[in-house]
């Protein structure tokens, strides 16, 4: 089934997300299949400042070597929140992003099935805080890989 | 190797347009990225105990930066029929709604393979008071017609 809706209040779901503590690496973390819009993609574009054409104009997209409309690489960014749950713990109030590395193969179109694997990685503490790495491989309908990233962040305390 | 790309020295410097975060444009990243944590929502929330780190009021988000950079390669390399392969990004400071931030980058190195082109570049964000806020990496491939 498809998610259709999204929660954002992001304390609703607090005492369901697993804390530092709680967190295992190397065991996945739940994800859901999401179906990118044009619309979604573009929205995200306008906010970023990024009206590039191939993102805009399917006249346009034809005529380049992608032949239509893509997403641009760092769709990842919506995809994240798209394909995991409301208690998924990235969405703990006070996360904070501390680096982020991320590798591109094929572009992600509209109406693409999105898919997710994702897991923590590992776990540290560092200066004091809390950190977990999380990675992520986000695929297409037809098994494709489109991005693979890591992400470093600090857990609240 | 296409003419463009043959121009292309290690040292040369591509650079970014600006963004000016405000509050409005934080709150619509809340909304484009599902990313609704606090940081970016309320003002008050890390007046309450959040370890060492404080804010003093909201923060743009930080993959807000790194869509910001993203767009700077590939205004760069899509005229050229080059991709965009891979960005690591580390966020140096937090970024609030009023700064100016401005990508830059530098070609750190060129390597051809059995397939592509490869072009490494060394990522600096720098905001209005010219402090670097976000560094990194990136890597992009202008593949060789097979």
């Amino acid at each position: 089934m498809l998610i259709t809706t999204f929660e954002t209040d992001f304390w609703k779901d607090e005492r369901n997300r697993k804390s530092w503590d709680d967190i295992i690496p190397g065991q996945a973390r739940k994800t859901l299949p999401y179906i990118l819009t044009l619309e979604a993609i573009q929205k995200y574009c306008k906010v970023v400042g990024d009206t590039h054409p191939l993102y805009f104009d399917e006249a346009y997209a034809k005529t380049t070597p992608y032949k239509g409309i893509i997403a641009p690489p760092a769709i990842h960014i919506l995809l994240m929140f798209s394909c995991t749950p409301a208690d998924d713990w990235m969405r703990s109030p006070g996360t904070i992003n501390a680096g982020q590395s991320w590798s591109y193969n094929i572009p992600a179109r509209p109406n693409d099935v999105i898919r997710l694997e994702a897991r923590a990685l590992d776990k540290f503490i560092k200066k004091d805080r809390l950190f977990v790495i999380h990675d992520n491989v986000f695929f297409n309908q037809n098994n494709e890989v489109i991005c693979s990233g890591r992400g470093w962040t600090i857990r609240p305390q | 190797m296409n003419q463009a790309l043959e121009k292309l020295q290690v040292g040369e410097k591509i650079q970014g347009i600006s963004f000016l975060p405000t509050r409005e444009s934080i709150r619509e990243f809340c909304e484009a990225s599902l990313d609704f944590n606090p940081l970016h929502l309320d003002d008050n929330y890390m007046k309450t105990q959040f370890g060492k780190t404080q804010f003093d009021g909201i923060i743009m988000h930080g993959m807000n930066n790194f869509g910001v950079i993203s767009k700077m390669i590939t205004d760069w390399v899509y005229p050229q029929g080059g991709m965009h392969r891979r960005l690591e990004t580390r966020w140096k400071s937090p970024v609030k709604p009023g700064d100016t931030i401005t990508p830059s980058a530098i070609i750190t190195a060129i390597k051809t393979t059995q397939k592509g082109h490869w072009v490494s570049l060394d990522i600096a964000v720098n905001n209005q008071r010219n402090e670097i806020i976000a560094v990194g990496e990136a890597l992009v491939e202008f593949p060789i017609a097979s």
